[in-house]
């Protein structure tokens, strides 16, 4: 059995100007000590699924359907009270700003220790112990555990953040653009603790970035958002060696290279379809260089073009480049 | 492409009086762009490079230096001088919603800086010329009279290259004007910022922390670090034969998307200490590996180390065999 399988997912925000289709009926799997990379630009809905896992979709959001297995169990169904003692313990979230996801009127080693004392049995003192122990393996002294977030560089808050989710051993991490907020130097040092920590607690992750070259560090698995829906799923070698759907391979165009020299970038043309008004069909034909009548009309299915690797595209097979490029 | 110096930086300072001390921001920067080139500066966050890039266009007065633009001395303008400053340099700013003014529709936005420096005569022309700008940069003509904040990020970010463009100018500093966007989007902007310097023969400063875009995009790169000058040269140079620790470690420290790159990281311990008030002694110490006594109390010059290539570090030639 996975520790998660989600299936069939959808969640909408109804507004004044019409649903917001933010997830349409995405699938995925997460086995234990594995991790997920999920894909997307931008308004792809990978920030609202990972918070559907925890039950945390803002107002006025709503899930319409889909299941939520956390161990076999649905979250979905199960009582409030029992989702906050999953939440922060056993599946928790490493939030994308670290500026603002810290309680700025309260000292870093209260907040590690607030998720413990909330979780876990045990008295203030262990509490105070478990959160010098945290913090040390995040890099952070003991001497540092009284000081508030505004004393931390964006890199140290991050790894704040990082303490506060491992703080309770969780089963399962899902890390919100973990290091989008850093500069490089400090990512490459957040993103080896993050998968030297993982190693050590065999927590699970579902990596949220849109970054390919994060992905391929640290990932096991990759699914690629597109407007709501996974596009395209399979292992890190599917997704990078036999890149199968036309908007994973615009996105590989679209990140200059350091290997080769190339006098032109070749970019995915439009832009990222309004949520609330998603084109009919497959969402990217408008902008899929080998769309046909059948794409505008028809959602397609999710194929399988290898073992596990799955392609939501009716060309997947054979990609055939329409005559004339589409532009604005 | 000519051999011409377009701008051309003397020992550029730039300090900011703080209640701790003296920040020093941008701290005896030397380059020269050649006209129709790129030259990309990366750095991280506050090690200067955007500060540099104001005080090049003149929009912070300089600490002490001097700035020649096309062979004119524009350190201290005078009210004419910076009339051709003004037509001549032109920035493109990183976040397009803060920086355009939301009250203005697009073609307001595109016709502002030609009813300034009076370039156009009339409505008319300014019309005409609006739309001839919007088609250059890839703005349908029907967001002519769209606001802001009903546009995205990309096209947004055209309103800022289009202002820019429009007083025609030679020399644009770009600062980051892609890391705001959604990376299909950024490959637009990256295109047309290149196709328009073969078109109109353009000069750029391109400020970024991203180093596979400052590697696409430019011809040379300057690499700073807390203000300083580290490394200099042409950008293939750059990525195949490193020279300073810190570019070392900047390079090993991008995320390559492929899964057959195997490499070795350096991964660099420690943060940016703070520029107010540095010690003496060259500003990476504190997180080189290969630091050693002399470092701590003495500022690396920038010398030419291989032909063209430019590297402020104590024991360069040790550590490249060289």
């Amino acid at each position: 059995m996975s520790l998660l399988e989600i299936k069939d997912l959808a969640i909408h925000f109804p507004t004044e100007e019409g649903d917001v289709r933010a997830v349409n009926g995405i699938s995925l799997t997460v086995d234990e000590g594995k991790t997920l990379g999920l894909v997307g630009e931008t308004g792809a809905g990978k920030t609202t699924t990972a918070l559907g896992i925890l039950r945390l979709v803002p107002e006025p959001g709503e899930v319409l359907s889909g299941e939520i297995l956390y161990k076999g169990q649905d979250i979905m169904k199960l009582p409030n009270k029992e989702v906050q003692d999953i939440r922060g313990n056993e599946i928790s979230m490493i939030f994308q700003d670290p500026m603002t996801a810290l309680n700025p009127v309260m000292t870093v080693g209260d907040q590690v220790a607030e998720v413990i004392l909330r979780h876990q049995n045990c008295t203030k003192t262990e509490a105070q112990g478990r959160m010098i122990e945290i913090l040390g393996k995040v890099g952070i002294g003991s001497d540092r555990a009284g000081d508030y977030p505004h004393q931390f560089s964006g890199g140290m808050k991050q790894r704040v953040i990082i303490a506060i989710a491992l703080a309770c051993n969780p089963k399962l991490l899902l890390a919100d653009e973990p290091t989008t907020a850093l500069d490089v130097t400090i990512q490459a040092q957040v993103m080896e603790m993050i998968n030297e920590l993982k190693k050590e607690l065999g927590t699970a992750m579902i990596l949220i970035t849109h970054d390919l070259g994060i992905v391929a560090e640290s990932c096991d698995n990759v699914a690629i958002m597109y407007a709501g829906q996974i596009v395209e799923y399979g292992s890190l070698e599917d997704i990078f060696d036999h890149t199968s759907h036309p908007y994973t391979k615009g996105l590989f165009n679209s990140i200059p290279s350091l290997e080769k020299k190339v006098h032109r970038l070749e970019p995915i043309h439009g832009l990222m379809p309004d949520p609330a008004n998603l084109p009919t069909g497959c969402a990217f034909h408008p902008r899929c260089p080998y769309a046909t009548e059948l794409c505008e009309t028809e959602v397609p299915g999710a194929t399988e073009v290898g073992p596990g690797h799955l392609c939501r595209c009716h060309h997947c097979g054979n990609l055939q480049k329409k005559e004339g490029v589409i532009h604005e | 492409m000519s051999e011409k110096n377009l701008i051309e930086v003397q020992n550029l300072c730039k300090y900011y009086k703080t209640p701790k001390g003296a920040l020093h921001a941008v701290e005896n920067a030397n380059f020269s762009i050649r006209e129709g080139t790129t030259l990309g500066v990366v750095g991280e966050s506050g090690c200067g490079k955007s500060t540099l890039g104001r005080t090049v266009m003149n929009l912070h007065e300089s600490t002490s230096g001097k700035i020649f633009f096309d062979g004119e001395d524009v350190t201290h303008p005078n009210k004419a001088q910076k009339k051709t400053i003004h037509k001549n340099i032109q920035m493109i700013f990183q976040d397009p919603s803060s920086s355009l003014d939301p009250r203005k529709c697009v073609s307001d936005l595109i016709a502002e800086p030609m009813k300034v420096m009076k370039i156009t005569r009339g409505k008319k022309e300014t019309e005409k010329r609006v739309a001839e700008l919007m088609d250059t940069v890839g703005l349908a003509r029907r967001y002519a009279f769209a606001y802001p904040h009903e546009l995205d990020g990309g096209r947004r970010q055209r309103i800022g290259i289009a202002r820019a463009l429009s007083v025609s100018p030679k020399f644009i500093v770009c600062d980051e004007p892609v890391s705001a966007l959604d990376v299909s989007i950024q490959a637009q902007i990256l295109n047309l910022l290149q196709d328009l310097q073969e078109q109109h023969g353009l000069t750029y400063m391109f400020i970024t922390h991203n180093l596979s875009v400052v590697k696409h995009i430019s011809h040379d790169i300057l690499v700073m670090y807390l203000g300083c000058e580290v490394e200099k040269c042409e950008s293939e140079e750059l990525f195949l034969r490193p020279l300073h620790p810190y570019t070392k470690g900047l390079l090993s420290a991008i995320p390559i998307p492929s899964i057959h790159v195997d490499r070795k990281r350096i991964v660099m311990s420690g943060e940016v200490t703070s520029p107010i008030n540095p010690k003496p002694g060259c500003r990476f110490a504190a997180r080189c590996p290969y630091a050693t006594e002399k470092c701590t109390q003495e500022l690396p010059q920038v010398e030419e180390v291989l032909p063209n290539h430019f590297c402020a570090c104590h024991h360069v030639r040790e550590l490249n065999n060289l």
